[in-house]
C-alpha cells in the first residue's frame, strides 16, 4: 500500500499541474511537502461529516483515528458546517477502544482488523471511513478512493443502511462506486 | 376661370364602413397589444420564478460536489438539474468569479441571435443564487432564461391579431352590406322620391315602410309633407285653371271672351299659314236685342244671351270654338277645313237651334233671330283685322237685308 502511494504521489502532482491549472481543485499536494493526499483526505472526510446526520443532535463529535493512519495528518479538531465541534482522538485499532467515538477513521490496518472495527460499530450511530480499503472488504460506510489526479470515495450502501446514521442523498450521488 | 372643384362628397355607406373598420382594427390592436404585454409580463414573472427555482435546485444539487471539490459531480449536477427547457445557460462560479462549470442550451427552432436578443430584453441580468456550505459562500449559480417561449407567445399574438383584423375586415364588409340594405337603401329611396318630386312634380309618390323606426318616422313625415304639397299643388293648379278660364271666358254665357277670341284667331291664322289649310270665321248678333232689353229688362236680355250661347255651343262641333265678344255679339271660329260647305252646315245648324222660343224670366216667350257674317281665310283676309272687318261687314249686310223684309223680324229664319 504504502509503496503504491509513494509511486502514485509524484505522478499525480506532476500531471495535475499542466492539465488542470490553477482553477482546478488540487489534491493539496505540496502544502505539507510530505503526503500529497493529506489535504484532499482532510477535505473529503470533513465533507462526509458535514453531510452526515446523527440520530441525536450532538454539539460535540469525537473523531477517532483507529490504528496507523497515513493520510490523516491534516485532520485535527474542526467545526462542521452545521457548527458542531469535532475533536480528534487517536485510539487503538480494537473494537473495545471505540466507545464514545462518533466517527471512526480506520487507518491502514489489515482487512480483518478493519472488519472487526466496523462490526463493533454497526448499528451504534458511528460513521466509519476506511483509509485503505481498495477491494471494499472493510465493510466501512465510506472507503477513500485514490485516483491519480483526485481523491474520491466509495460508498457501502449496506453499511450505511445499517449504521443508524442519515447520509445526505446528494453525497450518495457523488460516490464513485456504490455497492 | 380656374376653379378647384371640391372632392365628391363621401357616401354614408363608405363613411360607416370606414368608421366600423377603424373602430374594429383599433379595438383588435388595443386588445392584442394589451393581452400581449400583460401576457409577456405574467410569463416573465413565472419564468423568473422558474429560473430562481432551477438555480436553487442547481445550488442544492451541486453543494456537496463543491464541498468534495468534485469537478465532474458539479458538471453532472449542473446538467441534470439545470438543463431544462426555459433555461438558456447556467454556470457555476467560485466566490472569486472563476467558472467551475457551465452549460449552454441549444436555441432550438429559433436563431441564436433572436433568442439572445430576446433574453437581453427580458432578462438584462442573469439570475444569481449563492451556494453556501454551512455558512461559507462556496459558489454562485448564474442562470439565464430562454426567451423562446415568450417569442413564440408574441408571434402567436401577432398572428391572432392579424387574423382578427382579417375577420374584422370581412365582418365590416358584411355589416356595411346590411347597413346598405337596411338604412342606406331606404334613404336613397327617399332621396330618389324627393328628386322626382322636384324634377317631375310627382307629388303622388310615397316612401314605403323600411322596417326601421327612425327611418319610418322620417318617411311618414316626408309622406305627410308630400301629401300636403300635393294638396297645395292641386289647389294651385285648379285655381290657376279657374283664373285662366275666368280670364279667357265670358262670365255670363261661359263662352270665350274677346281676349280669348283674339288670341285664338291669331293662333288660327298662324297655324293656317304653316299648314296652308283655310278656316272660317263666323260673326253673329241677335236681331232687335236692344229692343228686347229695353222692353223686358236686363234680366230678360241676359236670359236671351245665356240661351243663345248655350244653343250655339250645342250646335257646333268640339273642334270649333264659340265666343261672346260683348253685348249681343257672338263669334265662332271653325276648325281649319278646305271649302265653305261645312261652314254653311254649321250656320244652318245654329239657326235651327234658335227656332225654339226662349222663356224669359217674365214668363213670356221670345224667339231669337241671328244675323250672320262669314269670313274665310285667306280669301277674305289674311290678318285678324281684315278677317274681323270682313265678317263684321258681312253680318251688317245680312242684318240690313233682313230688316228690309219685315215679315222676318223677330221670327225664325233659315236664310243667311
Amino acid at each position: 500500500m504504502n509503496n503504491i502511494f509513494r509511486i502514485l504521489g509524484p505522478v499525480a502532482l506532476v500531471s495535475s499541474i499542466p492539465l488542470l491549472g490553477a482553477a482546478d481543485m488540487p489534491l493539496g499536494a505540496g502544502i505539507s511537502g510530505g503526503d500529497p493526499f493529506a489535504g484532499a483526505v482532510a477535505r473529503t472526510v470533513k465533507a462526509i461529516v458535514d453531510y452526515t446526520r446523527w440520530p441525536q443532535k450532538k454539539g460535540l463529535l469525537t473523531f477517532c483515528v483507529a490504528g496507523d493512519a497515513r493520510h490523516a495528518s491534516q485532520i485535527g479538531s474542526w467545526r462542521t458546517a452545521a457548527g458542531q465541534e469535532v475533536q480528534r482522538s487517536n485510539v487503538a485499532a480494537q473494537g473495545s477502544a471505540l466507545g464514545g467515538c462518533d466517527i471512526v477513521y480506520i487507518g491502514s490496518i489489515p482487512v480483518a482488523a478493519q472488519r472487526h472495527l466496523t462490526a463493533a460499530t454497526r448499528g451504534k450511530g458511528v460513521l466509519t471511513i476506511a483509509e485503505a480499503d481498495p477491494v471494499n472488504a472493510s465493510e466501512a460506510m465510506f472507503a477513500l478512493d485514490y485516483q491519480p489526479q483526485s481523491l474520491s470515495f466509495r460508498l457501502n450502501i449496506d453499511a450505511v443502511s445499517r449504521s443508524g446514521l442519515r447520509i445526505d442523498p446528494r453525497v450518495l450521488r457523488i460516490a464513485k462506486v456504490r455497492y | 376661370m380656374a376653379e378647384i372643384s371640391p372632392p365628391p362628397p363621401q357616401t354614408l355607406r363608405d363613411l360607416l364602413a370606414e368608421v366600423h373598420l377603424r373602430l374594429i382594427v383599433f379595438a383588435v390592436i388595443l386588445a392584442a397589444a394589451g393581452l400581449t404585454v400583460s401576457g409577456v409580463i405574467v410569463m416573465r414573472g413565472y419564468a423568473q420564478r422558474n429560473l430562481t427555482l432551477v438555480a436553487h435546485s442547481v445550488a442544492y444539487t451541486i453543494e456537496p460536489a463543491i464541498a468534495f471539490q468534485d469537478r465532474q459531480a458539479i458538471s453532472d449536477g449542473l446538467r441534470q438539474v439545470g438543463a431544462v427547457p426555459g433555461v438558456r445557460a447556467v454556470d457555476v462560479v467560485d466566490p472569486q468569479g472563476r467558472t467551475m462549470a457551465s452549460w449552454v442550451g441549444q436555441g432550438g427552432a429559433w436563431p441564436d441571435w433572436l433568442i439572445d436578443g430576446g433574453n437581453a430584453l427580458i432578462w438584462p441580468e442573469p439570475t444569481v443564487v449563492p451556494v453556501y456550505h454551512g455558512e461559507t459562500l462556496v459558489a454562485r449559480v448564474r442562470i439565464i432564461g430562454n426567451s423562446a417561449d415568450m417569442l413564440r407567445y408574441i408571434l402567436a399574438a401577432l398572428v391572432i391579431a392579424l387574423a382578427c383584423i382579417g375577420v374584422a375586415v370581412l365582418a365590416t364588409r358584411i355589416l356595411a352590406g346590411r347597413l346598405r340594405r337596411d338604412i342606406i337603401e331606404p334613404l336613397e329611396f327617399v332621396a330618389e322620391v324627393a328628386h322626382s318630386v322636384r324634377t317631375e312634380r310627382a307629388f303622388e309618390k310615397r316612401i314605403p315602410s323600411s322596417g326601421i323606426a327612425e327611418i319610418d318616422r322620417f318617411g311618414q313625415d316626408f309622406n305627410a309633407l308630400l301629401a300636403e304639397l300635393q294638396g297645395w299643388h292641386a289647389g294651385l293648379t285648379s285655381e290657376n285653371a279657374e283664373l285662366h278660364r275666368r280670364a279667357t271666358h265670358d262670365s255670363l254665357t261661359g263662352l270665350g271672351n274677346r281676349e280669348y277670341f283674339e288670341l285664338a284667331l291669331a293662333g288660327a291664322i298662324a297655324k293656317a299659314e304653316r299648314t296652308g289649310t283655310p278656316f272660317v270665321l263666323l260673326f253673329f248678333d241677335i236681331d232687335q236685342f236692344k229692343a228686347i232689353n229695353d222692353e223686358h229688362g236686363h234680366t230678360s236680355g241676359d236670359a236671351m244671351l245665356i240661351a243663345v250661347g248655350e244653343r250655339m255651343r250645342g250646335a257646333i262641333r268640339d273642334v270649333d270654338i264659340a265666343f261672346r265678344l260683348g253685348g249681343d255679339e257672338f263669334a265662332v271660329l271653325l276648325a281649319p277645313q278646305p271649302g265653305r260647305v261645312h261652314a254653311d252646315i254649321v250656320v244652318s245648324r245654329i239657326r235651327k237651334a234658335m227656332i225654339a222660343p226662349i222663356r224669359l224670366p217674365s214668363g213670356l216667350w221670345q224667339i231669337a233671330t241671328l244675323s250672320v257674317g262669314m269670313a274665310i281665310y285667306p280669301a277674305d283676309g289674311a290678318t285678324t283685322e281684315t278677317l274681323v272687318n270682313h265678317a263684321d261687314q258681312a253680318m251688317y249686310v245680312d242684318k240690313r237685308s233682313r230688316r228690309d223684309r219685315p215679315n222676318n223680324q223677330g221670327g225664325a229664319s233659315n236664310d243667311v
